[in-house]
């Protein structure tokens, strides 16, 4: 279905992330003699769009969600690291009361950490030294901020087109009222 | 918030439609907005009974959150932390309604100017 940009199109993006863009329609007479449907097939053609549209969104908010969730246990670990290190420096133990099984807790002593490991997912876990870990974790941490932008930008650009859509809907269908009650006002001689 | 499109009368320019598209992104905006201010309003509260109950506690090591476990450590240390946490805080509620204050008169704004021209044709209140 090639909705070529319409005359009236300001030069935005065609798409986006493999998101099409929803041409703007200057006015409805000429988007109709385009797209070379009647008025009930380009409503239909229109509210297709609108759901593809509403799909995409549902993926890139779930998506969202989960980044969201992954930032703070990013810092999370960046603080447990930092205070390690800070514990080196003075040569006592750190004593840290941790989750063994839902509801129970057991005291641990940690003395003078020069390593920590650090879970890469997937069944994985790697030995680093808490430089290491540090730098790994604060790389992490970019990358997640950064995808979070791209992210919202996505999310931003396919609101936008939903609203165009639902825009060119309505006046689609406020057109083709109008028509009908100018075709009713002068009846079509025999 | 819905967005009707113009009578047959009323032609909807390319500007309108980005006014409306602008409309729509700091209405957005504006809903994560007041969601993360709820947020870091809780989290204030938080602290605030957290530092009032270490003033009442008579023990001398906390065990003070710190990623999943809790580190014991001292009183004084604790309240440190907790003041350093309770300024972060502050500073970022303080942007947030910053943001708050500039979507909403930028929304009042774009709301002028499309009511202007589309008077009843076009609604722009929340539902």
């Amino acid at each position: 279905m090639a909705s070529s940009s319409s005359s009236a199109t300001a030069a935005e993006a065609t798409e986006r992330r493999g998101i099409p863009a929803a041409s703007f329609v200057g006015d409805v007479q000429t988007y109709l003699n385009q797209l070379g449907l009647d008025v009930n097939s380009t409503l239909s053609f229109l509210q297709e769009r609108l759901q593809q549209y509403k799909l995409v969104e549902m993926k890139l908010l779930a998506q969202q969600r989960d980044l969201q969730a992954k930032i703070p246990d990013i810092e999370k670990c960046l603080d447990v690291v930092s205070t390690l290190q800070a514990k080196k420096g003075t040569g006592e133990a750190l004593l840290a009361d941790f989750e063994v099984s839902e509801g129970i807790y057991s005291r641990a002593r940690i003395e003078d950490a020069d390593s920590v490991c650090l879970w890469l997912g997937a069944n994985v876990m790697l030995e680093y030294s808490c430089e290491e870990a540090n730098t790994l974790l604060r790389n992490n941490l970019e990358n997640a901020k950064a995808s979070l932008e791209v992210l919202i930008a996505d999310l931003q650009f396919l609101r936008d087109q939903v609203t165009i859509t639902q825009v060119t809907i309505a006046r689609v269908y406020n057109w083709d009222v109008h028509q009908r009650r100018a075709r009713q006002a002068t009846p079509a001689t025999a | 918030m819905q967005q009707g499109g113009g009578s047959s009368d009323t032609e909807v320019t390319w500007e309108d439609q980005q006014n409306i598209n602008k409309f729509g992104r700091l209405n957005n905006r504006l809903h994560d907005l007041l969601d993360e201010i709820k947020i870091a309003k809780e989290t204030n509260e938080n602290l605030e009974d957290a530092s009032n109950e270490l003033i009442l506690t008579d023990e001398e090591v906390v065990r003070f959150q710190i990623g999943e476990v809790f580190a014991h450590v001292s009183k004084d240390e604790v309240e440190t932390r907790i003041d350093q946490l309770k300024e972060t805080t502050d500073k970022s509620l303080e942007k947030l309604e910053e943001e708050k204050q500039s979507i909403t008169a930028q929304m009042a704004e774009l709301k002028k100017i499309l009511y202007g021209k589309f008077k009843d044709s076009i609604n722009l209140e929340e539902d």
